[in-house]
């Protein structure tokens, strides 16, 4: 079989691009951009480059698959996908730089919502990864995936999985060592107490145990990985595991959206939605669809998300092995089942991708090892970037404001030095400045020291921007996989345990989260 | 779940979930090599 399809809408696709990359690199998409917010549009730089070069990629492969001869093959096949890749990868731009840009200045112009002082936008997150993913489930529900596409809708998963692994570049060890202490002891009760409970559940409403085995992995582990992982273990079926998929995915969108305007209502810090997020929504993608739903423009949520998400899918083994345990115990038509053998052959790489990333990220080798979100403190710095002699006067005339010893410490360090001297000190100061304890002026320099000995590195940041498109495209994707078809699978007694589950879990983890994590990033 | 592809399966293009891992293992390692090699 042929896979390649002589069809141009590759080549469309390709030309749309450039048309875009063309109006925005001349500057006939002022008047628009002016219209979206003008110099706080921040995109202009992706597009006069990303579609330019997949414009490019697009088009003359678009041309290839026209007018070229096909054949039967692996090349053929893996070809096949490129369409629909960059079908996914159009509407991912469509939305991050119109549609979003677009819905925000409508939002705006609504007002704000009552007492919230927020708007519309933002307190139901409609930014472009929700935006996306209601894109995806558009046009596979009511236009249906074009065939040409079909094979391309299929790369979406890897595109987050490639997302995940390089999330590990972005982690120091510092980091590590302050959420990961958090996220075990939060994932090891609400993973085991999930799994617990829908064993016991679902043999109260004499689920099958099969299903009750596979649904317990699903609902308490990392979703569908998870319902994988365990289904040979518990000899699942296959209308089974649709069971289990169907229930975490209908679960799972619901909390996608919830969770963002639940944590926007409460006020949530990055930490506590990233944690509350990574333990209480069943999915990876849907992990990560609502922590860059609740905060579109920077990481730090996602990345603590990740951290209690990466976290839940290493105690998968240990899943795996207490289902072997119970199915063998219960089942007794049972046949042998070695746990080993399927821990090792379902156990899911990527994860130990994310740990090499890490690993390498912690060598150094794309920032300093003690990075921190990409940022990191080194004080050497030109002569022109010191403190002057008014600054140092301005910073002694109100030093004796200052009460607490700590405090008046790194500001005599800072006033001798004309520079910071530490990364304590430099957390110190941040102190001060949080606390406004000297006037407007003082502060300013204050900030501006900060400024001058911390540093972002750019290989991170790459890494960033990476991470961000490639979690659209498998998130525009993972829209285009959500049928209705694929919703309905979760009636029954699946969804009935499933919700008792899934509601009790991410109630307990809120309640937790606010009394326990008060964690800064 | 019905699967309705010859090669793959309704969520992947590869024949199994470990090969997509691998995959996405060498397209991650492929773009921290280039970032590497020609950021900053």
């Amino acid at each position: 079989m042929v896979y390649t399809k002589k069809h141009p809408a590759l080549l469309i696709i390709g030309v749309i691009m450039l048309a875009i990359w063309y109006l925005a690199d001349s500057g006939l998409m002022a008047p628009y951009i002016e219209h979206l917010g003008g110099k706080k549009y921040k995109y202009l730089s992706e597009m006069t480059s990303l579609p330019l070069y997949f414009g490019v990629i697009a088009a003359v492969i678009g041309a290839w698959q026209l007018f070229g001869n096909h054949k039967e093959g692996h090349w053929d096949y893996y070809s096949s996908s490129i369409a629909g890749g960059m079908f996914i990868l159009l509407i991912a731009m469509v939305v991050r730089w119109f549609v979003a840009p677009e819905v925000a200045v409508v939002s705006k112009a609504m007002g704000e919502v009552g007492a919230t002082g927020a708007h519309i936008h933002k307190l139901l997150g409609l930014n472009y990864v929700v935006l996306g993913i209601l894109a995806g489930i558009i046009i596979v529900n009511v236009f249906r995936v074009p065939e040409w596409a079909q094979n391309g809708v299929r790369l979406s998963r890897l595109g987050l999985k490639t997302g995940v692994i390089l999330l590990g570049t972005l982690y120091s060890a510092a980091e590590l060592r302050n959420l990961g202490g958090l996220s075990i002891i939060m994932i090891g009760f609400f993973v085991l107490g999930s799994v617990g409970m829908v064993l016991w559940l679902g043999s109260r409403r004499n689920v099958p145990n099969s299903m009750g085995g596979v649904l317990s992995a699903g609902m308490g582990v990392c979703g569908v990985s998870a319902t994988v992982a365990a289904a040979p273990v518990v000899q699942a079926k296959s209308v089974e595991i649709a069971y289990t998929i169907g229930t975490i995915l209908l679960w799972g969108v619901g909390c996608m959206f919830a969770f963002p305007i639940i944590g926007n209502l409460l006020g949530m810090s990055h930490v506590q939605f990233g944690a509350w997020a990574g333990t209480g929504i069943l999915n990876s993608a849907q992990v990560a669809g609502a922590a860059l739903a609740y905060q579109p423009d920077g990481i730090e949520t996602l990345k603590v998300a990740e951290i209690f998400n990466i976290t839940r899918v290493l105690v998968l083994p240990i899943i795996v092995l207490w289902l072997a345990v119970w199915y063998v115990k219960r089942e007794e038509h049972a046949t042998g089942v070695n746990a080993g053998r399927v821990i090792f052959e379902k156990f899911p790489v990527f994860v130990l991708g994310f740990i090499l990333m890490f690993a390498l990220s912690t060598t150094g080798i794309f920032a300093p090892a003690q990075h921190y979100k990409g940022k990191y403190f080194d004080n050497n710095i030109k002569e022109s970037k010191m403190l002057t002699a008014e600054d140092v006067s301005l910073l002694q005339s109100e030093a004796g404001k200052i009460q607490r010893a700590d405090q008046q410490e790194a500001l005599g360090r800072l006033i001798d030095n004309r520079k910071i001297m530490s990364p304590d000190d430099d957390a110190t100061i941040r102190g001060i400045v949080n606390a406004k304890l000297l006037s407007k002026d003082a502060n300013g320099v204050l900030k501006g020291a900060h400024k001058a000995v911390r540093h972002t590195a750019k290989k991170i940041k790459a890494f960033r921007d990476w991470i961000t498109w490639l979690f659209a495209f498998g998130l525009v994707g993972l829209g285009m996989q959500i049928t209705m078809g694929s919703m309905k699978q979760a009636g029954g007694q699946p969804a009935v345990i499933g919700g008792i589950v899934g509601f009790t879990k991410a109630a307990l983890s809120l309640i937790v989260v606010l009394m326990f994590v008060h964690e800064k990033i | 779940m019905e699967n309705k592809f010859d090669r793959g399966s309704a969520l992947s293009i590869f024949g199994s979930d470990r090969r997509e891992d691998f995959m996405a293992l060498v397209f991650a390692l492929a773009i921290a090599f280039g970032v590497y090699i020609l950021v900053g």
